[in-house]
């Protein structure tokens, strides 16, 4: 085995560790590659948006660690310009075994920002250990967030687990999207449910520590029976979609959005309102990204509209 | 006489009005989704694996509670398993439930102060008041065992579900009866899983369920509240 005659450095930033998970008992061996929490592949991002003295919401703090990476705010969104919109990159690729991952937003009051990934978050095939994601979202009075990345892709034996804090003012929106890939579906055979676990959890808060609401899944193929009615049954993508908004925004959106099951295009909906009226919660279920994505962004409108009073623009084709 | 209070608070008889609810099954057997013995046995799987991991979970911890005359533990609990509950129809039926067995048990268990102070709660808002921890709190009063607990609270759920296909989808008692019997296999190895978890490992993923409870909260169909 390669053993590199280097001292073990270690990251600067807090280490992130979800080793008391017990679904994550069996991955916990030390990476045979490079060691948990070596700099490059400890990724730390934290985000502060606020209004600058002219009004104009900005990227005021920035702070990263490879392999994530946010250049500058840019304002591309056409029906909201004033809207600073940043994508976040990884330079070294996939996760791999052994990747700890801490990210940190903050929209202060008043500020707005679009944030989204470049691409795809491919999770690679693991065998000793697994990839780990802390997040912490503090959104203050009457800030507005759109968290729309690209959709996950864990391949075969790949192993993910995340822990996402929601710190939202009662006056705040956040919009906070996730989508997942049951694999690479046209990779030689397919890899659809090959993965050996992913574990999602998000929870939502008022800034007062006043607990809202706790959602977690556990996607376990070696566990449960994925492919059976009530869960994925013949589906291969899933989106996750948490809303916070003021309670006034809540009903309305909520009947502005059908739920249904298309059997033809294999592709379903649904919503429904979180506990303590903090917002809404709203599942796709389809066979391919695309259909997927749209819908998402269809749901996302309807929420910026409420808000907002704009509307969400089409996406880019090359998206 | 422990047995006979295991008989009694699993029967589907024992009124906290279980036959209202079909845990989704009404929308997934109009959609053709659930048509037969097969996907009917599919669908209650799914049931029973999310149930045994979630509410199965609160029932357990809030049981373990009670032996201990926690109050504040097992209101935690409680409270925590509202946050939980990610659809209006899901949390009016677990808090329904839960306050009519509080206000039974109250009657079966008129000792026992625990219940008492609990229900006291309900009414005056401070505690959820979910069906999972009416269950612990009486199988602790009645001196069962967590494991009878799981086992009742794991064929409540099945039951549920198979009492409704009943009146929604084309199977017979001779069906559901072999359904039952084949899930309940399964319980023993749930319960090995859920007895170690706590509060922050309870967990559920049935997102085709979620999609059926949002279509039921928003259709007109009410033979059953979900």
């Amino acid at each position: 085995m390669f053993k590199p005659n280097i001292p073990e450095y270690i990251t600067d930033v807090d280490i992130v560790s979800f080793d008391d998970a017990k679904e994550m008992a069996p991955y916990k061996k030390r990476p045979r590659a490079m060691h948990v929490g070596a700099p490059g592949k400890h990724g730390y991002l934290r985000l502060g948006f606020e209004v600058d003295s002219s009004g104009k919401s900005i990227l005021r703090d920035l702070d990263r660690r490879a392999p994530l990476i946010v250049q500058q705010e840019l304002y591309f969104d056409a029906e909201m310009p004033e809207m600073p919109c940043v994508y976040i990159l990884s330079s070294g690729g996939p996760n791999v075994d052994g990747d700890r991952y801490r990210q940190i937003f903050t929209v202060k009051k008043d500020a707005i920002a679009h944030v989204s990934t470049g691409a795809a978050t491919k999770i690679a095939s693991m065998l000793d250990n697994y990839s780990g994601l802390l997040q912490t979202i503090t959104m203050e009075e009457n800030s507005y967030m759109e968290y729309l990345p690209e959709p996950v892709i864990p391949c075969a034996r790949a192993r993910f687990i995340s822990d996402t804090q929601l710190i939202v003012h009662e006056t705040a929106t956040l919009f906070y999207a996730e989508i997942y890939m049951a694999g690479r579906k046209y990779y030689n055979e397919g890899e659809l449910f090959k993965f050996d676990i992913m574990s999602v959890c998000s929870h939502g808060e008022r800034p007062d520590g006043n607990q809202l609401f706790r959602e977690k899944f556990i996607i376990d193929p070696h566990r449960d029976p994925i492919r059976d009615i009530g869960i994925m049954h013949g589906y291969d993508v899933f989106a996750n979609v948490i809303v916070m908004t003021p309670k006034d925004n809540i009903q309305s959106i909520y009947e502005k959005t059908p739920a249904f099951i298309d059997k033809e295009k294999h592709i379903a909906q649904g919503i429904s309102r979180l506990p303590n009226n903090s917002g809404l919660l709203f599942k796709v279920l389809g066979m391919e990204p695309g259909p997927v994505k749209k819908i998402v962004r269809e749901f996302c409108s309807t929420v910026r509209m409420q808000v907002k009073g704009k509307p969400v623009p089409p996406e880019f084709p090359w998206r | 006489m422990n047995l006979m209070y295991l008989l009694q608070m699993t029967d589907s008889q024992f009124p906290v009005g279980t036959f209202s609810f079909s845990n989704g099954l009404e929308t997934a057997s109009h959609l053709g989704i659930v048509h037969d013995a097969a996907t009917l046995e599919e669908y209650t799987r799914s049931v029973a694996i999310q149930g045994a991991f979630s509410d199965g979970v609160a029932a357990l911890l809030s049981f373990r509670g009670a032996l201990k005359d926690d109050l504040e533990a097992v209101e935690k609990i409680d409270n925590g398993l509202l946050l939980f509950k990610m659809n209006d129809e899901a949390r009016m039926m677990l808090q329904r439930m839960g306050r009519k067995m509080a206000e039974l048990s109250v009657k079966l268990f008129p000792e026992n102060s625990l219940i008492h102070s609990w229900l006291d709660d309900i009414k005056n808002g401070t505690t959820a008041g979910m069906f999972p921890i009416a269950q612990g709190l009486s199988f602790a009063a009645a001196g069962l065992s967590e494991k009878e607990l799981f086992a009742s609270h794991q064929y409540g759920v099945i039951n549920m579900v198979l009492g409704a296909s009943l009146r929604c989808v084309r199977v017979s008692h001779y069906d559901t009866q072999l359904i039952l019997q084949k899930l309940s296999a399964d319980v023993e190895q749930l319960y090995e899983t859920a007895k170690d978890m706590t509060f922050e490992d309870m967990n559920s993923f049935v997102p085709e369920m979620d999609i059926f409870a949002s279509m039921h909260e928003k259709g007109n169909m009410r033979m059953f509240m979900n």
